[in-house]
C-alpha cells in the first residue's frame, strides 16, 4: 500500500512536470515571437500543475523549483515587455485576467517584481497588494510555495534603507510590515497543516510539515537581513509582532521551531536587550513545547556572546540578564505543570553552564541556581530516572569543571543540598567527580572549615548512607561487580586524604581530626582503605614537628607528637573490627618507628607492644607471619629509644617468634636476620657479638634439622641454600669485625657445605650451587681485595 | 636496545594520590619494553595504569601489596644481564648493601633492584649492580626522610647498561646518567 | 440585404458618408451572418448627419417615384424571426420624383435624434439602428440600401453607490459575510471586495465569483428568461478557517458586458448577478446571487 502510493506520486509528478513542460515550450515560443497574450495563456496553463493536491510537500517542490525556473524566464520578457511600450501598470491587471487564482498570483508576484523595478509605483504598495492577494490561497502547501515565491521575489526589493527601492520616512518599517505579514500568513498556513486530514496521518503530517519548516523560518531569516532593523525596531515592532504570531499559533512544532529560529537568526545583542519580551513568551507556549532546548539555546548563544568580548559584559549587567532568565525559567517550570524533573533540572543545567561563563565572578549566582533547583526537587522522592540523575551530576560538575576547584564549590550552601537528591549510587559517582577533580587540578584543601564541608559533601562514599550496602540478592557477578567498585571508589577517597594540608601543623592537625571524625563513621568495610593515608598524613606532621620540636612545650598547642601519637593508636586500634591485623601491624610498627625518631620511649614501645599482640592472637597464616615477623625485626633493628631493659624484651619476643614460625626454612631464615638485632652497625648501636654468634648457630641447629627433614621428605627446597646463607651472615659479621666470628668458624662451614653438596643423599639444586659458587668467589675476591679484608681473608682457604 | 622502567613503592593510596603529573607525562605507551617493579603499588588500578605503559611487566610483593600472587623475589633475563628482583622488606638490616649483596649472590643476578627504603641508590658491587629505584610518588617512609619522588630507566645494550635515574626536586625532573659495563671475568660461572 | 438589391443588377452604386469624419469613429458590429463589420457609433440626442451619393452606371439612368432616408430603431425577438419591432423611424425626403442621370449627392441631417436604447445582441433578442436609404421605383423593386449604426448611451457617475454587503450562511455550518465594494459598475470597472469566513465546519476547495447575465424578452406567459454565465473567476484555493478574510479583485474589461437594461421598450430587459459560489470538497455549491448595475460610463 504505502509503497504504491509513493509510486504514484512518482507517477503524479512525472505527469506534472510533463504538463509543465509542454506548456513552457509553448510559452518560450510566444515569448520569443513576443506574443503577450500566448505567453499569459500558456504560462497560466504551465502554472496550473501546480494546483495539484497529489504531491507530497517534497515531491511538490521538485515541481515549484521547475515552474519557477520558467518564472525567472517570463520575468525578463515582461521587463522587455515594458520596454516595447507596454505600461506595467496594464500588465499588471492583465495578469488578473486568469480564472485560476493560483496561476493568477503567480504571475501577479512575478510581474509586481517588475513593477517595483520598474519604480513606477512605490514598493510598499506593490508589496502591500501582492501580500494581501495571496490570502487566496488557503491551501497550506500551496499557500506556502506561493507566499514563499512572494518572498523569493521580492527579496531584493524591499524597501530598506540603503536599497534603491528606499521611500519615504517609514521606510523600513513597510519592509518589515511586508515580511512580518507574510511570515503571519506562512505560519498560519504551516500551523493549520497540523489540523486537516484525517488522525491516523498525523505522523505523516508531522513529517510533511518539518520540510516546510523552512520556507517559514526564512522570513524570518530576511528580517534580520534587512538594513535598518535596528535595536529599536527590533524591540518595538519585530519581535513583538513576531512571537504574538509564535504564541498564539498555539501550535507545538511551530513554537519550538521559531524560537529556535528566532535565537538563531536575529543578533545576540539584540536578544540580551529584548530578553525580557523573549522570555515573557516562553510560559506562554503549549506546555508540550520542548522550551529547554530553546533555553539552553538561547543561553549558549548568550555564552558565547559574553565570551566574545569583555565590552559586552557590562550589558549583561546592565539588563539583568542572569535575574532575567533565572525568573523566565521560574515561570515557565511553573507554567509547565507537566515537566518532568529531569526537563526543569536541564534547564537549571543551562543557567548555570550561562551564569558560569559569563559571571564567573558571581558565586551568589550560582547559588542561587542551584537553590532554585533545590527547591524543584525538595519534596520529591529521590531521582531513580537515570537521565534526571545524570543532569543533577551535569549541575554539579558544572562549577568544579569551571572553577577547578572544590573550594568554590565547597562554599556554594546548595551544592550539598542538591546531592543530598541524588540516590545513592548516582551520589557516590558525583562524589568521585567531586574528587577526580580535586586530583586533577591539584587542588589543596588546606582547612579544617574546608574538610568538613568537603567530606559531607562526600559523605555517600563516607558512609552507608540508606541501609546495607550489598543486596543479599545479588548475584555473584554483580557482588564482585559491586565489590569493584567499591574498592575504586574507597581508594579515590584514600586519594583525596592526601590532598588535605597545611602548613601550619595546628591547622593539619584539625584537618587530620576532622578526616577522622568522619572516616571512623564508615564502618569496617571502609576502614581498611581510609584509615592507612589518615595514618601516614599524621605521620607526616609528626615529621614536620620532629624537626621543629625542642621548645614546643607550651600547653595551649595540642599539636605535639605525642598527641599525634594518641590520635593514631586511637586510628589504627579502629582496624581491628575491621579486622585486618596485618595492616594494623604493620602502622604500629610505622609509629613505632616515628616515635623513636621523636625520641619518645614509651610510646614507641607501646606501639611495638600492640604489634606484638595482633602478631600473637591474630596473625595465623604462616606465610603472613613470616613477613610480619621480619617486618617486626627489620623495624626493632632501626630502633634506638629503647632502653636495655625494653629492648630486652622486644629482642626476646623476636627471636622467640622467629624460632617459632611453621617452616623450618622460615624459622632459620627469621632467626639468623635477629642476629642483626645484636649488632647495630652505627657508632653507637649495639654491639653484642655473643649473642650474634647465639643466634647464627641457632639458625645452623634449625637448617640442620631442616636439612634431616629433607633427607626423610626428600622435599625440593634445599636446605643447603639454608647453610649458604648462614655462611653470609658469617661472613657479614666476620668483614664487621665481630670477635665471636672466626676464620675457623667460617672455614668449618665452607667445608661443611662443600661435604654436604658432594653427599649423594643431597638432592642437586642448581640455584644452591650458584649461590655457593658466587660466596666462594665473593671470598675469593676479598681475599685478592688486599690491605685489612685481604689480610682477614688470608686464613680462610677455599 | 632495550628500555626497561624500574620502579616501586608507589603506596598509592596510602602515602600518595598518585604518581606526580610530570612523571605521568613522561611515561608513555610504546616506549618501554619491560617494568620491572620492586612493589608496594599497592592497588589494582595501579598496576593497570604500569600493565598500560608496557604489558611485559615483573612486579614482587611489597608488604602493603593486595595482590597476594606477587612473588617475594623474581628474576629475568635481558640481553646479556641477569636481573634480580626484591622488594627488600625481607632484607634485615634494610637497605644494607652488604646484606643485599647476600641476596645478589644467592639469585645470581647481575644486577637487583629493590625498594623499601624509599631512596634512589646504584652500586657497582663486585663486579655487579645494586639499584633501588627510590619511590616513584615520593611516599613517605619511616626509613629516609624527604623523599623524592624517583624511578630508573635501564637503557640495556648488549654487555653495556645505562642506568638513567629521575628524579623530581623541586617540581623539576632531574635526570642522572650511570654507566655500567659487564666484564667477561664477573660472569656467572655456571 | 443582398436580397433587397434584387435578382436585377442595379443600374447605380449607392454611397452612405457621414460627416464629422464619423466614418473615422467606428466600432465592430457583429451581424447575424456572423460577421464583424464596422460601423459608426452614435449616442443618443446626437446629428446624424450626411450625405448618399447615387451614381448611376455609365449610360443609365435611374428613374424613380422619390428618394427618402429613414433612421429605424428596431427590436427584434428570435423567436418572432423577421418581425420588427420599429420604436423609432425618422424620414427625409431628399427628391421627388425622377430620373438621375449622373451622380448626384444628397446630404441628410437627423438633428438630436432620440436613441434612447442601445444597439443590443443578445441570445433572444436584438435591438439596431439603422439608415434606409430607399429610392421608390416603379415597376421595379425600390432599390435599398441599409448603414447600421451602433448607438452606445453614457451614464455619468452615479451619485449614491452603495455597497453590497450581507452575512450569508447554513446554520451551523459555514457563516460568511461578503462585501462588494460598489452596487454599481461600468464596463472597466473593477469588483472589489472580501470575503469574511466568520464559521466553517465545512471542507471548502475552492470559491468562485461568477457574472451571470439574465436576459428577460417577452412579457406575460410568453417571456423568454436566458442566464449566461459571463465569467468564472476564482477567488480562493484551499479551505480557509474562521477569521480568514479573502480578497475580491476582479476586473470587468475582459468580459463582454453591457450597461445593464431595466426595461426596453416593454420588450426586453438585461440584467447582471454576482454568484458567489462555495465548493465544498464533495462538489457541493453553496452560493449566493446578488444583482448588479452595469452601465457605461461618460468618459470624462
Amino acid at each position: 500500500m504505502v509503497s504504491e502510493g509513493i509510486e504514484d506520486e512518482e507517477k503524479w509528478l512525472a505527469e506534472g512536470i510533463a504538463g509543465l513542460q509542454h506548456n513552457a515550450f509553448y510559452m518560450h515560443r510566444a515569448l520569443d515571437s513576443n506574443n503577450l497574450r500566448d505567453a499569459l495563456k500558456y504560462s497560466a496553463q504551465m502554472l496550473s500543475e501546480l494546483r495539484t493536491s497529489r504531491l507530497s510537500p517534497h515531491k511538490y517542490y521538485e515541481l515549484y523549483m521547475r515552474a519557477f525556473d520558467e518564472l525567472r524566464k517570463l520575468e525578463m520578457f515582461f521587463k522587455e515587455e515594458t520596454k516595447r511600450g507596454c505600461t506595467i501598470i496594464d500588465l499588471y491587471e492583465l495578469v488578473q485576467h486568469a480564472g485560476n487564482i493560483l496561476p493568477r498570483l503567480y504571475l501577479l508576484c512575478t510581474v509586481g517584481s517588475v513593477y517595483i523595478r520598474s519604480k513606477e509605483a512605490p514598493a510598499k504598495d506593490v508589496l502591500k497588494d501582492l501580500v494581501e492577494m495571496c490570502r487566496g490561497i488557503q491551501h497550506p502547501v500551496r499557500g506556502l510555495f506561493l507566499r514563499s515565491y512572494l518572498s523569493q521575489v521580492s527579496r531584493d526589493k524591499l524597501p530598506d534603507i540603503g536599497s534603491e527601492y528606499e521611500g519615504d520616512a517609514d521606510t523600513v518599517m513597510d519592509a518589515v510590515e511586508f515580511v512580518l505579514q507574510n511570515f503571519t500568513e506562512m505560519n498560519k498556513l504551516w500551523v493549520r497543516m497540523q489540523h486537516q486530514g484525517p488522525v491516523r496521518e498525523k505522523e505523516k503530517r508531522e513529517k510533511e510539515r518539518s520540510e516546510l519548516r523552512d520556507l517559514v523560518g526564512k522570513n524570518l531569516h530576511v528580517l534580520s537581513q534587512i538594513e535598518g532593523v535596528d535595536l529599536e525596531l527590533y524591540k518595538e515592532t519585530v519581535l513583538p509582532r513576531v512571537l504574538e504570531q509564535v504564541v498564539n499559533c498555539k501550535d507545538e512544532i511551530a513554537q519550538f521551531y521559531l524560537m529556535d529560529c528566532i535565537i538563531q537568526v536575529f543578533p545576540d545583542e539584540y536578544h540580551l536587550q529584548t530578553l525580557e519580551t523573549l522570555l515573557g513568551a516562553c510560559p506562554q507556549l503549549q506546555p508540550t513545547v520542548d522550551i529547554k532546548t530553546v533555553l539552553s539555546q538561547l543561553m549558549e548563544r548568550l555564552s558565547n556572546y559574553a565570551a566574545s568580548s569583555a565590552e559586552v559584559l557590562p550589558e549583561f549587567l546592565q539588563v539583568e540578564a542572569f535575574a532575567k532568565l533565572s525568573n523566565a525559567i521560574g515561570k515557565v517550570i511553573e507554567a509547565q505543570v507537566d515537566m518532568p524533573v529531569v526537563g526543569s533540572i536541564g534547564l537549571y543545567v543551562s543557567l548555570l553552564t550561562f551564569t558560569l561563563r559569563v559571571h564567573p565572578d558571581r558565586l551568589d549566582y550560582v547559588d542561587q541556581v542551584l537553590g532554585a533547583c533545590v527547591k524543584k526537587l525538595s519534596g520529591k522522592a529521590k531521582l531513580e530516572d537515570s537521565r534526571g540523575t545524570k543532569q543533577i551530576v551535569a549541575l554539579l560538575s558544572a562549577p568544579l569543571e569551571k572553577y577547578n576547584d572544590i573550594g568554590i564549590a565547597l562554599k556554594l550552601s546548595n551544592y550539598p543540598r542538591v546531592m543530598d537528591h541524588l540516590d545513592s549510587g548516582t551520589n557516590k559517582v558525583m562524589a568521585v567527580v567531586i574528587i577526580q577533580s580535586i586530583m586533577k587540578n591539584n587542588t589543596c584543601i588546606s582547612t579544617a572549615d574546608k574538610a568538613e564541608a568537603l567530606f559531607e559533601l562526600i559523605k555517600g562514599l563516607i558512609k552507608d548512607l540508606d541501609g546495607t550496602p550489598v543486596d543479599e540478592d545479588i548475584s555473584f557477578f554483580c557482588f564482585s561487580l559491586m565489590r569493584r567498585i567499591f574498592k575504586e571508589e574507597q581508594s579515590s577517597v584514600a586519594r583525596l586524604i592526601h590532598m588535605l594540608h597545611n602548613d601550619d601543623p595546628e591547622e593539619m592537625l584539625k584537618i587530620i581530626c576532622v578526616v577522622r571524625k568522619h572516616i571512623l563513621a564508615g564502618g569496617p568495610t571502609r576502614l581498611a582503605f581510609t584509615v592507612p593515608p589518615l595514618i601516614f598524613c599524621a605521620l607526616k606532621l609528626v615529621r614536620r614537628l620532629q624537626g621543629q620540636d625542642g621548645d614546643v612545650d607550651g600547653e595551649e598547642t595540642s599539636a605535639t607528637p605525642k598527641k599525634i601519637f594518641q590520635l593514631l593508636h586511637q586510628t589504627i586500634e579502629a582496624l581491628l573490627s575491621v579486622p585486618a591485623p596485618e595492616l594494623a601491624l604493620r602502622l604500629y610498627l610505622q609509629c613505632a618507628e616515628a616515635a623513636n625518631d621523636c625520641d619518645l620511649e614509651p610510646v614507641a614501645y607501646e606501639f611495638f607492644t600492640q604489634a606484638f599482640i595482633l602478631y600473637e592472637e591474630e596473625v595465623a597464616d604462616s606465610k603472613a607471619q613470616v613477613t610480619a615477623i621480619h617486618l617486626i625485626i627489620g623495624t626493632l633493628q632501626r630502633m634506638n629509644v629503647f632502653g636495655v631493659e625494653n629492648r630486652d624484651t622486644l629482642t626476646h619476643k623476636s627471636t622467640g617468634y622467629s624460632a617459632k614460625l611453621l617452616k623450618k626454612p622460615d624459622q632459620c631464615k627469621a632467626v639468623y636476620a635477629c642476629s642483626h638485632l645484636f649488632w647495630v652497625d652505627d657508632q653507637d648501636g649495639v654491639k653484642d657479638g655473643e649473642r650474634v654468634l647465639l643466634c647464627l648457630k641457632r639458625a645452623l641447629r634449625i637448617a640442620n634439622a631442616a636439612q634431616q627433614m629433607a633427607n626423610v621428605t626428600r622435599g625440593s627446597s634445599g636446605p643447603v641454600t639454608l647453610f649458604v646463607e648462614i655462611l653470609n651472615k658469617y661472613l657479614y659479621f666476620f668483614e664487621k669485625g665481630n670477635p665471636q666470628i672466626t676464620s675457623a668458624a667460617i672455614q668449618g662451614l665452607v667445608e661443611l657445605i662443600t661435604t654436604e653438596m658432594q653427599s649423594d643423599t643431597t638432592t642437586p639444586d642448581p640455584s644452591a650451587d650458584a649461590f655457593f659458587s658466587s660466596t666462594l668467589r665473593y671470598i675469593q675476591f676479598q681475599k685478592q681485595k688486599g690491605g685489612a679484608m685481604g689480610e682477614k681473608y688470608e686464613s680462610i682457604k677455599v | 636496545m632495550v628500555l626497561v622502567l624500574a620502579l616501586g613503592d608507589l603506596h598509592i593510596p596510602h602515602r600518595a594520590a598518585d604518581l606526580p603529573p610530570k612523571f605521568k607525562s613522561m611515561l608513555v605507551p610504546g616506549k618501554i619494553q619491560h617494568i620491572i617493579c620492586t612493589g608496594n603499588l599497592c592497588i589494582k588500578e595501579v598496576h593497570d595504569y604500569l600493565k598500560s605503559l608496557c604489558p611485559d611487566m615483573h612486579i614482587t610483593r611489597g608488604e602493603y601489596d593486595e595482590d597476594a600472587r606477587y612473588p617475594e623475589t623474581k628474576t629475568l633475563t635481558i640481553g646479556q644481564f641477569k636481573l634480580g628482583l626484591c622488594h627488600g622488606h625481607q632484607v634485615v638490616p634494610w637497605g644494607d648493601l652488604d646484606s643485599l649483596a647476600m641476596l645478589q649472590r644467592q639469585l645470581d643476578v647481575d644486577i637487583l633492584v629493590t625498594g623499601h627504603t624509599h631512596q634512589f641508590k646504584a652500586y657497582k658491587h663486585e663486579g655487579g649492580v645494586v639499584i633501588n629505584p627510590g619511590s616513584a610518588t615520593g611516599a613517605y617512609s619511616s626509613i629516609t626522610y624527604d623523599v623524592n619522588p624517583s624511578f630508573v630507566l635501564m637503557d640495556i645494550d648488549a654487555l653495556r647498561v645505562v642506568v638513567y635515574v629521575y628524579e623530581l626536586i623541586d617540581g623539576e625532573v632531574k635526570v642522572d646518567k650511570i654507566d655500567f659495563k659487564k666484564t667477561a671475568t664477573s660472569q656467572s660461572a655456571h | 440585404m443582398n436580397y433587397i438589391v434584387g435578382a436585377f443588377k442595379p443600374p447605380c452604386n449607392i454611397t452612405i458618408t457621414f460627416a464629422d469624419g464619423r466614418t473615422g469613429k467606428q466600432v465592430p458590429l457583429k451581424k447575424e451572418n456572423g460577421q464583424t463589420v464596422m460601423v459608426p457609433l452614435f449616442q443618443s440626442q446626437e446629428n446624424i448627419v450626411g450625405e448618399v451619393s447615387i451614381e448611376p452606371f455609365h449610360g443609365k439612368k435611374v428613374e424613380h417615384n422619390g428618394v427618402k432616408i429613414e433612421l429605424l430603431g428596431q427590436i427584434e425577438m428570435y423567436f418572432d424571426k423577421g418581425n420588427f419591432y420599429d420604436f423609432t423611424s425618422l424620414v427625409r425626403e431628399l427628391e421627388v420624383p425622377g430620373d438621375i442621370y449622373e451622380r448626384k449627392s444628397y446630404p441628410f441631417e437627423f438633428s438630436t435624434v432620440e436613441m434612447p436604447y442601445e444597439s443590443y445582441n443578445g441570445v433572444n433578442v436584438r435591438l439596431r439602428y439603422v439608415l434606409k436609404f430607399t429610392i421608390s421605383r416603379n415597376y421595379v423593386s425600390n432599390m435599398v440600401e441599409y448603414q447600421d449604426l451602433m448607438v452606445r448611451n453614457y451614464t455619468p457617475l452615479p451619485s449614491i453607490n452603495n455597497s453590497i454587503k450581507m452575512e450569508v450562511g447554513i446554520e451551523d455550518c459555514l457563516h460568511i459575510e461578503f462585501e462588494y465594494s460598489k452596487s454599481k459598475y461600468h464596463l472597466k470597472d473593477v469588483i472589489i471586495g472580501k470575503i469574511y469566513f466568520l464559521l466553517v465546519r465545512i471542507k471548502i476547495k475552492n470559491m468562485e465569483l461568477e457574472i451571470r447575465r439574465r436576459e428577460s424578452t417577452g412579457s406575460g406567459p410568453n417571456t423568454y428568461v436566458e442566464t449566461e454565465t459571463l465569467a468564472k473567476f476564482e477567488l480562493m484555493d484551499g479551505a480557509p478557517v474562521r477569521g480568514e478574510s479573502i480578497p475580491i479583485r476582479l476586473f470587468l474589461s475582459p468580459y463582454e458586458l453591457t450597461p445593464t437594461y431595466r426595461n426596453t421598450n416593454n420588450k426586453f430587459s438585461v440584467k447582471y448577478y454576482l454568484n458567489l459560489v462555495l465548493v465544498d470538497e464533495e462538489d457541493r455549491r453553496y452560493f449566493k446571487q446578488q444583482e448588479i448595475t452595469i452601465y457605461r460610463l461618460q468618459e470624462s
